[in-house]
Order: structure tokens, then sequence, then C-alpha cells
């Protein structure tokens, strides 16, 4: 067992699983979709960008590519969080957060690719 | 840049995720733990403003507890996550700087650069493999011909004292191993204005590992090898090496020809020495007795190479079994006078100091010229700087085995019809020899003459094209010599038509299209041909006789005769 795969492996999956945890529930509910977990996708979706740079073949730049997918969006979807939280208003308005969660389930789909090709890959490791 | 940019961020994998890690860290503490509004209500940082501090507190700490002044438990977070960032920080710069001092990332930097300038230039270029003394004097010797220069040489030391001197075109420098096909492949062997790949390594077996990648990788571009031992040469040339050069055989052929033949000699030097002049007599060399010290490479191929009509050949050597001298072999250096004398030197005419070590063969020449102040001496030098030394030493002929190969490979791309005169000119008799020296003496008031090649085409020399394709006749002698241009007069060496070269064409020959001319004089003026090929008026005037294209002049002309 290599433990490097371990971790890369596991990041990637957990990459998934907050992301998933933070986009079920209602889409414009603020109830149902805590800044924590937002702030968490994001911060492991960036490790995993990192730790998937420098491998040069075709199948590491698909997963890099789907990675950096991920991070905008959820980049994307945190700076929307921000500016709602920050400017003036208190509350979130269903509009926002209606926003906010379908950049969080794009960002899932390209997690999910992520974790598929890694799936692949590891079915054609012969033994 | 991708292959870089990757190797970079993988390299720098650690500190990254580590930065990302604390830095999380840092935010998550910062909202999670309450702090107190101006009016001591709980309150909670954002997100937001929790990643703004954390942002400032890692580069400029100081900037302030913002909004509110923080609490005690505030406080002692904010102390650990400025330590942590801070050596966390630190961390990464020191990945990265070690990263750019890394001499695998700075060459994979090098090759980008060299990859990039290859497809840039669109230029024709040459490929030097080996940037030794002969490599250095090609190189200038191709600049000054405007000619772009590609260098590979595995040594870094010397490409990178490249990078400190001025030229006119700036090579393009590659550190690497020219045998590796992939290092050619880069310096474009396969691009179209590659003209020709020259090795000259110090080592034969490199250069002919470089000359059959070359001819492997691309057939039609030309290989210029130096090679000093024969068996490797005649391996080169079995492949199709376009030029082997070995410049002790050049110049075992060069001492036979001073001693036999020196009026050859002396037109084959001054046709070759035109930019950077060997050190070489004009004299003839005394026939009689001659004593070679050092059998070496040299040794062995003046020895078998001269004609011995004449010549007495006596051999000093330190260790005439292991360099397989003939028996009569004198043992020793040659540098002390016991075995000097005990050659025979006070009756010799002529001694060549042949030994692969400089002061070895300074201490021969002097010590013989002490013993016999008469001797004829021939010297062989290695390193450029001592090359002083043996004109301080009066030695009559120099030879210097990398200038020796410099202005072959030179000629021969620069001038190959030159090339081509010298190679046949063997079979020029005595006379004829004597004559041409004669004619070029007079016509350059005995300075060295010039070469020039008119070739006969549209492109190159549309005015005598004109004439000739409208079907009136050329010959040389019209070309080389008129008596109203006097000064401009020239000497036809060479005529080359379809490939086949006749020697010094008379001047009745008639020219053709696409035939190719050598001719020499002396430098002062523009030579003849050179002013025909692209004057229309200067032909009708001097080969028309008057019969001008122009209506007017014609009448002007006709009314004055």
């Amino acid at each position: 067992m290599n433990f490097e795969k371990v971790i890369f492996a596991f990041f990637i999956i957990l990459a998934l699983s907050l992301n998933f945890g933070f986009f079920v529930g209602d889409m414009n509910d603020p109830a149902h979709h805590h800044p924590y977990e937002l702030f968490a996708a994001l911060i492991v979706s960036l490790i995993c960008t990192v730790m998937k740079f420098g491998d040069r073949t075709q199948f590491g730049s698909t997963v890099l590519a789907s990675s950096l997918v991920a991070d905008l969006q959820l980049i994307a979807a945190t700076i929307i969080w921000g500016v709602a939280t920050n400017a003036g208003a208190t509350a979130i308005s269903p509009d926002q957060m209606a926003s906010i969660t379908s950049l969080a389930g794009g960002a899932l789909i390209a997690n999910l690719l992520s974790v598929i090709l890694l799936v692949i890959e590891t079915s054609q490791v012969r033994k | 840049m991708s292959d870089i940019f990757f190797l970079a961020l993988r390299r720098l994998r650690a500190p990254l995720v580590l930065l990302i890690a604390v830095y999380a860290v840092a935010t998550m503490g910062m909202v999670l733990i309450p702090g107190e509004d101006g009016n001591g209500n709980t309150w909670h940082m954002s997100f937001f403003h929790a990643f703004y501090f954390v942002s400032f507190m890692g580069t400029t700490i100081g900037f302030g507890e913002i909004p509110y002044p923080f609490t005690e438990m505030q406080r002692a977070w904010v102390l650990v996550c400025i330590y942590t960032s801070v050596i966390t920080w630190l961390y990464a710069i020191g990945s990265i700087l070690t990263l750019v001092q890394d001499p695998l990332f700075r060459q994979a930097i090098a090759e980008r650069g060299f990859t990039r300038a290859i497809h840039r230039n669109e230029q024709p270029f040459y490929i030097i493999c080996g940037y030794g003394e002969t490599g250095e004097l090609i190189h200038r010797g191709l600049s000054r011909l405007g000619l772009v220069t590609v260098i590979i040489d595995y040594n870094q030391a010397r490409t990178s004292s490249l990078q400190l001197q001025d030229f006119r075109y700036a090579p393009i420098i590659l550190a690497a191993d020219g045998t590796n096909p992939q290092v050619l492949l880069k310096a474009g062997i396969n691009r179209h204005n590659c003209r020709g790949i020259i090795a000259v390594t110090e080592d034969d077996h490199t250069n002919l590992q470089v000359a059959v990648s070359s001819k492997l990788l691309n057939r039609d571009v030309a290989v210029l090898c130096r090679s000093e031992i024969e068996d490797e040469a005649a391996n080169m040339a079995s492949f199709g090496t376009d030029v082997i050069i070995n410049p002790y055989l050049a110049f075992a052929s060069r001492v036979n020809m001073l001693a036999h033949k020196p009026a050859l000699h002396k037109i084959q030097n001054w046709l070759i020495n035109q930019y950077s002049p060997e050190h070489i007599t004009e004299d003839r060399l005394p026939l009689g007795r001659w004593i070679i010290c050092g059998y070496g490479r040299l040794g062995k191929a003046i020895a078998n190479n001269l004609d011995r009509e004449n010549i007495e050949l006596v051999i000093v050597d330190p260790d005439p079994i292991a360099s397989r001298a003939p028996e009569s072999t004198i043992v020793g250096r040659g540098t002390e006078a016991k075995t000097l004398q005990e050659a025979g030197v006070n009756e010799t005419d002529l001694i060549i100091a042949a030994s692969d070590d400089d002061a070895n063969n300074l201490s021969i020449l002097m010590t013989a010229r002490q013993l016999n102040p008469d001797i004829y001496t021939v010297g062989r030098v290695s390193g450029q700087h001592n090359q002083v030394l043996f004109k301080q030493a009066q030695c009559q002929y120099i030879m210097r085995r990398s200038q020796l190969v410099a202005n072959e490979v030179l000629t021969m791309i620069s001038r190959p019809l030159v090339s081509r005169f010298v190679k046949y000119s063997g079979s020029l008799s005595e006379i004829d020899t004597e004559q041409l020296i004669d004619a070029i003496g007079g016509l350059t008031k005995n300075r060295d003459p010039i070469t020039w090649r008119l070739g006969l085409n549209t492109v190159e020399a549309p005015a005598i094209a004109d004439h000739l394709s409208t079907g009136r006749k050329l010959t040389v002698g019209d070309v080389c010599n008129h008596e109203k241009l006097n000064h401009a007069r020239c000497i036809p060496l060479l005529l080359l038509r379809g490939g086949v070269s006749q020697l010094l064409p008379p001047t009745q020959t008639e020219l053709a299209l696409d035939d190719q001319l050598l001719v020499c004089g002396g430098s002062r003026h523009l030579l003849l041909p050179e002013r025909l090929r692209d004057n229309n008026e200067l032909i009708d005037t001097l080969i028309n006789r008057n019969r001008h294209h122009i209506p007017l002049l014609r009448w002007l002309a006709n009314r004055k005769g």
C-alpha cells in the first residue's frame, strides 16, 4: 500500500463528500447550507489541486483540469457569500443563496468527475 | 514553458499544501472564537473578516485589531497563528529559492530558452559540436560570414564563458552531450535552414557518433568531421560523412608539398588562409637530412606521407617500441643535446618537433638551433597562447592543429570552389604552377590575392544572364580581362559546369548559363566579373562594342564612332 496514494484518494473523495454535504437541501434556503461546510469544501478542493500538480500524463492533466474547475466555482460561491453577508445586509437573500448553491452544484459535478477518473485509473492497475 | 511550470509546482507541493492548511486553520479559528463588540455583546467574526485579518496578519503584523479590540481568547489564538504562519511562509519562500538554484531546474530553463531560440531563428545556421579552440575559430569565422551558429558542448564552463563574449551574431548555446540524438533534434538538425553539422570535439569517437546520428536523422544535411585516427575516418566515410579532416594528414601533405612542390603550396596557402593566416613559411623546405622528434600521430603521418627522394629521415622517440617506430629510431625525447647529437643534428637540414607537449617542442627547437644555427625548424603547437613563444623562438613553420582544421572547414563552407581548386590542384604541372604564381604575383603586386565566384544565373548575375540568353557569346577572357579596365583584371582559376570542374580554363572557353567561375585578383578594386554581373550598360560598352540596349545611347555611340 502506497501512503501517498492513500492521501491523494482521501483528499479527492473528501472534496466530493464535503461539496455534496453543502449542496444538499433546498436551493434557496440559507438554513440548509452552512458557511463552514462551504469553507471546508473550498479548502479541501484547493489542497486537492496542489496534490495533483506535476503529473504530466494525459490522465493527470484531466484530473487537474477538473479540480481547477471545482476551485473556480467554489471561489465564486464564497465571493458571492462574502458580498451578500457584508455589503450592508446581514441576512442572505434567497436569490443569492440559490446562485451560491448552483455554483456549488457545478463544483460537485467537477469533483464527481475527479472521483470517476480516480476509480478508472485504479481499475486499470494490474495486480 | 509548461514543463518548467509544472516541474516547479510539483516541487512546491508540500509548502503549498502546508500554506493552505495553516491559512484554513487560522481563519477557522478566528471565526469560531467569540469576540466582543463595542457594547460588550458576544460577536462572531464572519469568514470574510477572518480571512482578511489572517491575510494581513501573516505579512504585516501590527495592522491592528479590527473591527473591535480582541478578547484574551482571540489574542491567544492570534499569537499561535502569527508564529505558525510566519514559519510556514519562510518555509515556502525557502523552497522556492532552493528550486530556483537547483541545477536541474536551471537546466530545464536553459533548454527551454535554447529550443525557443532555435525555432525563432529563420536564418541559415550551422551546428558546431564541441567548443574547443577549433570550435571557437570556426564559430568566429562563421559569425564573420554572417551565419548563425548553434554550439553544443557538454562542458558547462566552456559554454558559459561564451556568453561573456561579444559576437556580431550571438551563438545559440546549449550545454549538453552532442552524441545524444535528442540533443541534435533540439538543435534543429531537421529544420529547413540547417546547413550542416561540424563535429570538432577532442574525441574522435564522439565525432564519429555525432556523424552517425546526424546522417541517420537527416540524410541531406552536410556533416563535417575532424578525425585524427584513420580507422575512425574510414568508418565515418563509410556512411557518407561529407567531409573528414585529419589535421595530421593535411599537415603531412603540406610538409611534403613544401619540400617537393613549393609553388603549388604557395598557391594553396594563398587561397586557403584568407581569413586567419597560419604561420607558414613560403620558402622551399631544404631537402637533405631531416629529424622528426616524436613518433606519435603527427610524426607517423609525416614519415608515411613524405616522398623520400633526396630526403634522409631520422626519427627520435622516447619509447620506440610502444610507438612502433622503425628500428633505426634513436631513443630519447630530443630535448637534450645528447640525443640530438646522436641523431646527427650538426649535419641536419631540418628538424620537426612533433610531440604533443608544447614545452618539449620548444626545448627541442631551441636546443637544435644552439647546436646548429643553420637548421630549419618546424614545430607543432597545441595551445593558442603558446604560439607567441614559438614565434619568439624563430620557428619557421608552426603547425597549429585547431587553426588548420578551422581554415579548412571555413573554406569548404564559404568558398566551396576554392576547396575544389585546392583538391585538384595537385594535377597542375610544374610549369603551369609557376606561370600561375607569376600571373597572380604580377596582378596583386605580390600581395595575397582574393578569390571571387561568379555564378552565371539570373539571380547572381542578371546582366550576364541576359546577355547569354539572347544567344550572344561570352568567353572566359571577356569577363576576366579588358584593355579599358586594366585595374579590374583577374585570373580564371576554375570553371564548374554540370559538376565537372576544369582547372585554369583557357580564355577562349565559352561560358554558358549555370556555369560557375572562380577567379582571383588583387583586392584593391572590384574585379571585372563582379562589375559586369549586374551592369547591362557595362556589358554593352565593353563586350557588345557599343551596341547599346537603349536607342538614344546607341544613336549617340554610332554618331561618335
